[in-house]
């Protein structure tokens, strides 16, 4: 017994020692990034991408544009001749992981910023963002994000979900040629990501005249909604917003059209991109999308960039998707903040040089951003495009609810 | 205490009184061990990155989470998938009284153990009549009806936007700093080990492992079925109440999305594969399943150096590997890695007569 015990014993106090010993290997190996602010040294950036969860889909593409960009200004000569690093990590959209991941970024790697992914875990994490003072630019846009007095960290690239959701309220309400009220219904699942335009969306469609109708779940991944088109048809809803990711809306098309809906869909950002109509084929013809960011067919000066990138590595502009052109956008904007932020280039002076965006031109990828120290909401505007032939054209240009 | 002379082995320990015989800590050298343990959690957090301690933290949340559920399933024989919703209402419960009531944190977390000890209860009361599946569907039920109030009951809980919660704070230390929470959460993770450890020494804890042997016959020896096996789903729900409470301290945000059925299985996953109705297996459990996809990422961070894209497919094979663990655990080692860990011991302490 006596003898098993100091086995055991001497077991620990080894394991005791490698971790120990591991631990200050690891802390010294870590402080000279952190102590010496070398001019030379590269600037990191983490990135908190889902590359294998519930909306991979279009993380995926949006993960490769962001790495684009970084890789495109490397080759261009960095910032001021200082490299840029991306070091971004799957979360698979799992909110308890992201929290984890967040702290290695921060606490490991000490990046300045963070490009973020998903509304649940950037919602999660603002808290946590204000206090290490990280600017934050996400994949969401939720309206709860723009406190500034709640979330000084967070920006927003592209009109909120809300704003999104009042301005395709604005133009059915425009464009209505129907008698009476029209009637509307939204079509979410629900997750915070869902469910963030929908209230704020209810509220502004009574009072420019609709008459909401239907709330329709739909989970992310659903492969039917068979019952929930059912239910709008029996309510007879002119027009339906979808709030959700390609796969979510190619199953609401591709059932509306097996039961003869006569709706008009209209999708907010991530719900309308390319995927959609490659998933919901004709089912998809008719349907209108949300658009703050340009498609890679677009014709406006800041795709030359990516293409040239992209023809650098033997691929093709046409290849790629708006959902990789918005990633590009999200790392444009942010390194933008790292060109303003001057030789020291900390969390705070990064929020600082984005607050001077005034009017940022992207060349046309993104609408024109602004940012001021009361206001992260970067722009009000966004563009509408309806599927025909298989393809997006625009309704409209950039323009607001107001 | 006769002099000793090294390298000679004693043929057994051997004890003059029941107060001695009934001792957790039986032979002086397992004293030194677990002192030795407290010591080196006590130091660590001065010798390693305040990563390192954030990942120490989680893992203490979970081996909290973890005991609870073995407790029920290990000890007592029941299964429960609604263990993150029970974690959930912990959470909440904590958010609602700190945000709403205006109760302080540390008031408020003895009452999130509370409350979901009581809801716990209440829906361990169809574990009389139910059994195995049965019972697994019932609580199923648990999960998903907790989870439903919490997001539509909006003027409580905000419903999907969460709660947002100031960091606790312990005169001016605040535990927003890793470094605070860690020895706060080590605190609570050591007293749940002590009280889970010493549960199974107590009447309590041995009729909830007659429940668990044969419990018809645990009734017939006098063992009060519904009583008992009520009590184990409280005391399970307040494990998980606690370790939710310390969840909402850590992340001050509280949303559904960290309580669903995933979560509930993610710590069924870590009491197998640690061991079932093993203290320590509970511990192993929950640090190697909050551990595995770190070193998975660390291991596609390495190997993506060289190959691209085997990177992404080891993140994308990190589900299935959880899956093949738990196969490979469920039939080479049903007692989990407790059993592994002991038969390694034991490997070395017969060497070279292992007989």
């Amino acid at each position: 017994m006596r003898f098993r015990s100091f086995w055991v014993v001497l077991l620990c106090v080894c394991l005791a020692i490698t971790l120990v010993a591991a631990g200050c290997g690891g802390g010294k190996k870590e402080a000279p990034t952190h102590g010496t602010e070398a001019p030379k040294e590269p600037v990191k950036i983490g990135g908190i991408f889902d590359l294998t969860g519930a909306t991979a889909d279009v993380g995926v593409p949006y993960q490769q544009g962001a790495k684009a960009y970084f890789d495109y200004v490397n080759s261009q000569g960095g910032i001021d001749g200082r490299e840029v690093k991306l070091i971004d990590i799957d979360y698979a959209y799992d909110k308890t992981k992201a929290v984890e991941v967040y702290n290695k970024l921060v606490k490991q790697d000490k990046v300045a910023a963070i490009l973020g992914w998903g509304t649940g875990d950037t919602e999660a994490l603002k808290q946590i963002i204000a206090t290490d003072k990280i600017p934050y630019i996400s994949g969401s846009y939720s309206e709860g994000l723009l406190n500034v007095a709640e979330c000084p960290y967070n920006f927003l690239i592209a009109a909120s979900y809300s704003d999104q959701a009042r301005i395709a309220l604005k133009w059915a309400k425009d464009n209505w040629k129907g008698a009476g009220k029209p009637k509307v219904a939204f079509v979410y699942n629900d997750t915070p990501f869902g469910k963030s335009p929908i209230d704020d969306a209810k509220k502004y469609a009574t009072e420019i005249g609709f008459e909401v109708v239907a709330d329709e779940v739909v989970d992310l991944q659903a492969l039917d909604a068979t019952s929930q088109v059912l239910d709008m048809k029996r309510k007879k809803a002119d027009f339906a917003i979808i709030q959700g990711t390609s796969n979510l809306t190619a199953t609401v098309l591709k059932d509306a059209k097996k039961n003869g809906l006569a709706t008009k869909f209209i999708g907010l950002n991530w719900a309308a991109d390319e995927k959609v109509v490659k998933l919901a084929q004709d089912a998809a013809e008719g349907y209108i999308g949300v658009i703050p960011f340009a498609f890679p067919t677009d014709n406006v000066p800041g795709l030359a960039a990516i293409n040239d990138y992209l023809a650098s590595k033997g691929q093709k502009l046409e290849d790629q998707t708006q959902k990789f052109v918005q990633g590009w956008a999200s790392a444009m904007i942010m390194l933008e903040g790292v060109k303003l932020a001057g030789d020291e280039v900390t969390g705070e002076a990064i929020k600082e040089g984005l607050e001077t965006l005034s009017e940022f031109e992207t060349g046309g990828l993104a609408g024109p951003v602004t940012f001021t120290a009361d206001s992260h909401r970067g722009i009000e505007k966004v563009r509408l495009a309806e599927v025909k032939n298989g393809k997006f054209e625009y309704l409209t240009d950039l323009f607001g609810y107001k | 205490m006769r002099p000793k002379f090294p390298f000679v082995m004693d043929c057994g320990l051997f004890t003059t009184s029941y107060q001695e015989d009934m001792a957790v800590l039986f032979s002086p050298a397992a004293k030194i061990k677990v002192a030795a343990i407290i010591a080196f959690f006590l130091v660590l957090p001065y010798f390693v990155s305040p990563y390192f301690i954030s990942v120490v933290n989680l893992i203490a949340i979970a081996v909290i989470g973890a005991l609870g559920l073995n407790i029920l399933v290990g000890f007592t024989g029941q299964i429960s998938i609604g263990h993150g919703a029970f974690m959930g209402v912990g959470a909440y419960t904590v958010g609602i009284l700190t945000t709403k009531v205006g109760l302080s944190y540390w008031a408020a977390l003895p009452l999130a153990g509370i409350m979901a000890a009581m809801v716990g209860a209440v829906f361990g009361i169809p574990s009389l009549r139910l059994k195995g599946l049965y019972l697994a569907i019932a609580t199923l039920a648990a999960q998903v009806i907790i989870v439903y109030t919490i997001i539509h009951w909006t003027s409580l809980t905000n419903g999907s936007a969460g709660i947002v919660i100031d960091a606790p704070r312990l005169g001016s230390a605040s535990m927003a700093d890793d470094r605070n929470f860690y020895y706060f959460a080590m605190l609570l993770c050591l007293t749940a080990i002590v009280c889970t450890v010493n549960l199974f020494r107590s009447r309590v804890g041995r009729a909830f492992m007659a429940v668990r042997d044969r419990d018809l016959a645990a009734a017939v020896m006098g063992i009060n079925l519904l009583k008992y096996k009520v009590m184990s789903f409280g005391l399970s729900a307040f494990y998980a109440g606690i370790a939710g409470a310390l969840l909402a301290a850590y992340l001050r945000v509280i949303t559904v999305e960290n309580f669903t059925v995933e979560v509930s299985i993610q710590y069924l996953a870590m009491i197998i594969i640690g061991g079932l109705g093993s203290v320590m297996g509970s511990i192993y459990g929950a640090a190697f399943m909050t551990l595995l996809p770190i070193f998975l990422r660390s291991a596609a961070d390495f190997f993506g150096s060289f190959l691209p894209n085997i990177a992404h497919f080891l993140l994308s094979m990190q589900t299935a590997l959880f899956g093949l663990i738990i196969i490979l655990f469920l039939i080479f080692e049903p007692e989990g890695l407790a059993k592994l860990w002991k038969d390694i011991k034991e490997y070395f302490r017969l060497w070279p007569f292992s007989y």
